[in-house]
Parts: structure tokens; sequence; C-alpha cells
């Protein structure tokens, strides 16, 4: 399938820890400011997507819907939280193509920061969490990807610095962007004394907690030349996953140190866009934690595997080395709204829209979304790539 | 924090818990291609076999990789952090990690694949989980 979609609008809100608004009206300001930002009234939107599991309980689309104006032909839903967000463009693209919508808006958010369980309350869904996990309290995601961490360092040889110099190098990011929920420095010394969290992650080792939103506009690449700002081409969307239940994921899976379908979705992602890994200007990865964020650049074949940390260690990952990685900052030190920032943040970079920490000639940026056991990668080029 | 009740917990997961009652550690596998698996499932997810026995493991695990969790984050833990959660895998089980606490062992004498052992004794009552204490030399 060859895709002919755009994004022609992004917004979020800004990123906070507590926000008094709701996960309801920080999902509609989003959504707002992104038909601004397209020139597109509300009533011209005729299909909604989203994920399949956490807006569709907290912020549905009738709700949007209703709120908005927006007489649905087109309503679809796609795995979940990151892989879900960065996966959207590919139904958008299916009902364009297909003539079932004409402007199609996705959105997420999350009021975390807020609500009492945090980001862990959901993993009750999982039946198997309560019974083998949750009693020795092995119940956060910090934990989960600290077992990894801590196994990757004996398999690959990866070091405490090199874990440390992407919370540093994603800290700069975000001071550059000026945005972003972490406002101070923090350099090697401040991470390598700062609070383990659980061994051997550390506080600099986990993103953000956060309440805010996001939203994107797509239509049809010969519409996106008559909106208001430079479009962006959805190039490749792939999504992957492997048969392990979410709450099996973190412990069973028998390549326990691979991310589950992040080969297969960018394998097809690349395809889909006609673009290999050398192709990639910019990546924005989901990194919910340091390690998982290099073992994505491993999987998704961005570095060889083992290679990551030393990726980041030399400055590669940085603005001006080879591929600048989470230039706003990412999940670490920008915000964790599970992606949305990802994707907005790469369409910024894509319109030149990206300030003091601007990728110089950024023409094709991915973005990945991790949802274990599921995976999303989405490819995006600049103007001049359709 | 207890074990679910058993009356609450899906019929799949009690066999483990009724082993440990009884004092032994044991993993679903399957009858037909012999694989284990875990979390229990009621078809094998390997050859969708429905005959799934549980295997008693005999020796002790091996420590795979583990954390000290020394954040709260779940306001019940407040009086038990740091402690240590740990992934073990048995010898006579392969494809089994069992999440479990390591106790009476300070963090810095763990390393990877010390023998590890269900520390049944440590259970007070039916809803206490199965920890692990370490093998000593």
């Amino acid at each position: 399938m060859k895709l002919d979609v755009a994004i022609v609008g992004v917004a979020e809100t800004p990123p906070m820890r507590r926000s008094d608004k709701g996960v309801r009206g920080l999902v509609i300001d989003s959504v707002l400011a992104a038909l601004d930002d397209a020139g597109i009234a509300p009533d011209e939107v005729d299909g909604i997507v989203t994920d399949s599991m956490i807006m569709p309980t907290t912020v549905p689309h009738d709700y949007v819907a209703a709120q908005l104006g927006i007489n649905s032909r087109f309503d679809a839903a796609i795995s979940m939280g990151g892989a879900g967000i960065v996966c959207a463009p590919l139904q958008a693209a299916l009902a364009i193509q297909n003539g079932l919508a004409d402007v199609v808006i996705s959105y997420f958010g999350v009021d975390w920061g807020t609500r009492a369980a945090g980001p862990y309350g959901f993993h009750d869904v999982y039946p198997a969490k309560k019974v083998f996990e949750k009693p020795y309290g092995f119940n956060a995601q910090p934990a989960y990807f600290a077992l990894w961490a801590r196994r990757y360092m004996l398999e690959y040889g990866l070091t405490e610095r090199q874990l440390g110099s992407v919370a540093v190098h994603q800290r700069r990011h975000a001071l550059l962007n000026g945005g972003g929920q972490m406002t101070t420095p923090l350099s090697m010394e401040d991470y390598l004394s700062s609070k383990l969290i659980s061994d051997p992650l550390r506080v600099p080792d986990c993103c953000q907690i956060t309440d805010g939103a996001g939203a994107f506009v797509m239509t049809s690449g010969r519409r996106a030349r008559d909106c208001r700002k430079r479009p962006v081409y959805a190039k490749g969307v792939g999504f992957g996953s492997v048969p392990i239940t979410g709450d099996a994921v973190f412990t069973q899976n028998p390549e326990l140190l691979v991310i589950p379908g992040a080969k297969a979705a960018a394998g097809d992602a690349f395809t889909m866009a006609g673009v290999g890994a050398n192709d990639i200007d910019f990546a924005e990865i989901y990194d919910c934690f340091t390690i998982s964020c290099l073992m994505q650049l491993e999987d998704m074949g961005l570095c060889e595997k083992g290679e990551a940390g030393a990726f980041f260690e030399a400055g590669e990952a940085g603005l001006g080395g080879k591929m600048p990685v989470n230039t706003h900052g990412g999940l670490l030190s920008y915000s964790y709204r599970l992606g949305i920032e990802h994707l907005v943040e790469a369409v910024r970079q894509l319109r030149g829209e990206a300030g003091a920490a601007q990728v110089v000639g950024a023409e094709m940026g991915l973005v990945s979304g991790l949802a274990t056991p599921d995976f999303g990668v989405l490819v995006l080029g600049g103007e001049n790539t359709r | 924090m207890k074990v679910l009740a058993r009356d609450d917990m899906a019929t799949e997961f009690m066999p483990f818990w009724n082993a440990v009652d009884a004092g032994h550690l044991s993993f679903p596998v399957c009858r037909t291609c012999d694989r284990f698996h875990w979390y229990p499932l009621n078809l094998c997810p390997y050859c969708r076999g429905q005959d799934i026995a549980w295997s008693e493991v005999s020796g002790p695990g091996e420590l795979y990789s583990w954390t000290v969790v020394r954040h709260a984050f779940d306001p019940e833990f407040w009086d038990q952090i740091p402690y240590i959660v740990a992934l073990v895998v048995f010898p006579d089980a392969p494809g089994i990690r069992l999440v479990t606490n390591l106790i009476d062992v300070a963090p810095e004498k763990l390393s990877f694949g010390i023998a590890v052992t269900p520390a049944f004794d440590a259970r007070n009552a039916a809803d206490d989980p199965l920890r692990f204490r370490i093998v000593s030399a």
C-alpha cells in the first residue's frame, strides 16, 4: 500500500504534572488547537481514530463528536496507548484514500498526574498480575523495566554511564525546547548521584508523569496543499505484536531483551515508505525509560544490537549527531502523554518549527510507539517528500 | 500484600497456589508438546493443546534478574521498601520465569545464576505469597 495522507495540523496542551482541567477538557483544547493549526473548521471533520484501550474509556469518540459538532462518517481505534497513536495514520489513510472520510482527527490525553493510581492503575485489567505479581510489590513500570535493564547490562555490557547518557542528552534537548516539564540541567555527575527508584534505574531513567493531551489532523495529500501550514506526509506505518498477554510480556517473553513487535513494525514502515534506516534524519522514540529507548533503537535496526548505549555516549543521538533522538526531551524530560508529544514534535521538526532544537535539513523522521506487546512505527516526511 | 482470594482468581491460576499450600512448587506443562508456559492458560500457547498438567519442580531455581524497589508505587508497600523483586528460572521447568521476593539477604550478596529456593516456612497464612531465599553455600 502506498500512503497518500498528510498531517496538516498538530497541537498539544502545555506539559505539566497536574492540571485542573480534566482529561476531557484537555483533549478538547488540543483538538480545537490542532484544527486551528490546520485552518480547518470542526464541522469539516468526518472521521475519528484513536487507540482502542485508553481513549475509549476516558475520552470516547462520541463525547468529542458531541462537543465539536462532528458528523462522523468513519470511526476507528487501533492498538493501545503509544502504539495506537502512531498507527492512527494507517486507519486514517485507509479511510481517506478510499473515500470514506475527508478530514480525520486523532487525539490522546491522560490525567495520570492527578489520578490516584497514576500510571499504574490500568494494569489492573490484567488478571495474572493480581495473582502472581502485585503480592510481591511488582506493581509498576520502573520495576518491570529494571529487571530488563539489569539482565541487559549482563548480556550486552551496557554501563550505568551509557544509561545515564540517554537521560543527560534528552535533558539538554528539553532545555533547548524550553516548553517541557524538566527545566533544570542534568549532568552525568547529577545522574550518577541521583536517587535509585528500582535498581539499576534512577529517577532520571524514568519518564515524567503528566496531565495533558495532544491531537493531530489528517487529510489527503491533495487537500493538504491548501492548509495553513506546510504539510507533513505519513510515508509509512508499521504495526507489530507477538502472541503474549499484557501481563506476561514483561517477564515471560521467550526473547525477554527484545522489544516485542519492533522489528516487524519498523520493517513494514520502512517498506511502505520506501526508505531505509539510513534515510532517517531524526527519531522520536517511546522513551518511557532510558533502557526501553535503547532497546527500541536496536530492535528497529537504527543501531546494532547492544550498541545504542555507545551511540548515545558518543553524542550521536544529540543535535548535530548522526541521528538526533527525542529532540524535545522525550518522555523522560518533556512530558509523558504516551507519545502524542512525539508525533507533534516530529511534525514541528519537519515543518522547521522546532526553534533552538531544530534538526537542520530534517526531511524524514521516525516516531515509535511502545505498548507491550504491541509496537507501532510511523515514518514521516517533509513537504519535499511527497 | 495478600494473594487474591482463591474464589476471586481465575480457575487456571488455582493449582499453583493449591500446590504452594501443600509445600510444593509446580508449573503448567502441555501433555501434547511437553512445553511449559507461564502464566497459566487454558490452552497451551505453543500447540493449542487442552491437556495441561502441573509438574512439580524438584531442585532450587536460579536468579535470572532482580531489582531493589526503593519507592512505594503502591502505598501499601511503604513499610516494606526497600525490597527485592527477583525473576527466577528453573532447570526442570524451562520457559518459566517466576516473579518473587528474595528475603533474608542483602542486595550486595546477589549475582546472576545463584541458587534460590522457596521459603514455604515464611508463609503464615493461605493468602501469603511465596517468597524465596538464597541457598547457603
